[in-house]
């Protein structure tokens, strides 16, 4: 396959599993964050740091729309950014995972990425709608999210790279090791700051669905470059030129 | 084959060059939707751009919705 193809083929699937995602999100993830939102706007008023007038909510609707319309744009900037991880990843690790034929072990490769950088650090540092996050916090919360998706991401690759120096039932060591790791990790680190003052309920079903978008992202760019890999890649091993 | 393509072929391993551009490719992308405050418009805007916050608006629900830390 030559370089550009390469290159060219991990954009596009990137690009496509966003423009899933951002789709996803603006008809089930908007409706909860309008709610949000919504409760906002009326602690703004009860406050009296805002008015309930014309004015207010005439500029209020014109953020709005530019911020939903961005939705699914984020959605392909985003999915060209975890598109470029995942093709890098599975351009690395391709001759070692397991799987008939490219389609295969790409997915199998998204559904590892999809626990590891997305799934084990969201329990610890789950997703929350508007209302409920202090803006004092927010690089503290970035730090601490960031940092549970590295060291996640890391030990993988670590753990993985001594299951290949392991045979037979030992190769469950290092799962046994991650999974350890994990655990310590997930008590070590310390809580999100931010008490939650928004309805329960509401943070819930919001969390609910940004799991379901953030899973149709990984579900469609492991299909996705497998099937441009498949279809692109002539050679039984990968050859650049 | 030409003997020039002989040179560049490599087998197995992805050509530097195309890791390391994925890889800007990777970190500015998550920059712009994750983290972005204002940063990346300062440079043609000026200190206007962390006032205005485009960028954040336009990915903001994004933000929120793909579990980056927000308000
Ligand atoms: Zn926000």
């Amino acid at each position: 396959m030559k370089t550009i193809v390469f290159i060219a083929i991990v954009l596009a699937s990137g690009a496509i599993a966003g423009l899933v995602h951002g789709t996803v999100n603006f008809a089930i993830v908007e409706p909860y964050l309008d709610q949000a939102i919504g409760i906002e706007n009326q602690n703004l008023f009860a406050s009296g740091e805002e008015e309930d007038t014309l004015e207010f909510w005439a500029e209020y609707e014109s953020y709005r729309i530019w911020q939903k319309s961005g939705q699914v744009l984020a959605g392909v900037i985003l999915g060209l950014a975890m598109g470029s991880l995942f093709g890098i990843v599975f351009a690395l690790s391709r001759n070692s995972l397991p799987g008939k034929n490219d389609i295969s072990k790409a997915v199998f490769l998204s559904v590892i990425m999809w626990v590891t950088i997305y799934l084990i650090p969201f329990l610890k540092y789950p997703a929350n709608p508007p209302t409920v996050g202090d803006g004092e916090t927010v690089v503290l919360r970035a730090i601490l999210y960031l940092s549970f998706i590295a060291i996640s991401g890391l030990s993988v690759v670590v753990f993985y790279k001594l299951s290949k120096k392991l045979n037979g039932n030992k190769k469950y060591l290092a799962l046994a090791g991650y999974a350890g790791l994990m655990v310590i990790t997930f008590v070590a680190m310390p809580d999100n700051p931010d008490e939650i003052t928004a309805p329960m309920n509401l943070v819930n079903e919001f969390r609910f669905v940004s799991v379901l978008g953030v899973s149709s992202f990984w579900a469609c760019v492991g299909i996705t470059l497998g099937f441009f890999w498949k279809k692109f890649d002539k050679t039984p091993q990968m050859e650049y030129s | 084959m030409s003997k020039s393509e002989q040179i560049t072929r490599t087998v197995g391993k992805p050509p530097i060059l195309a890791v390391a551009l994925l890889a800007v490719v990777f970190a500015f992308g998550l920059f712009i939707v994750g983290f972005d405050q204002g940063h990346i418009f300062s440079v043609i805007q000026g200190v206007d751009a962390y006032e205005e916050l485009y960028i954040h608006e336009l990915t903001h629900d994004m933000r929120h919705a793909a579990g980056f830390p927000c308000h």
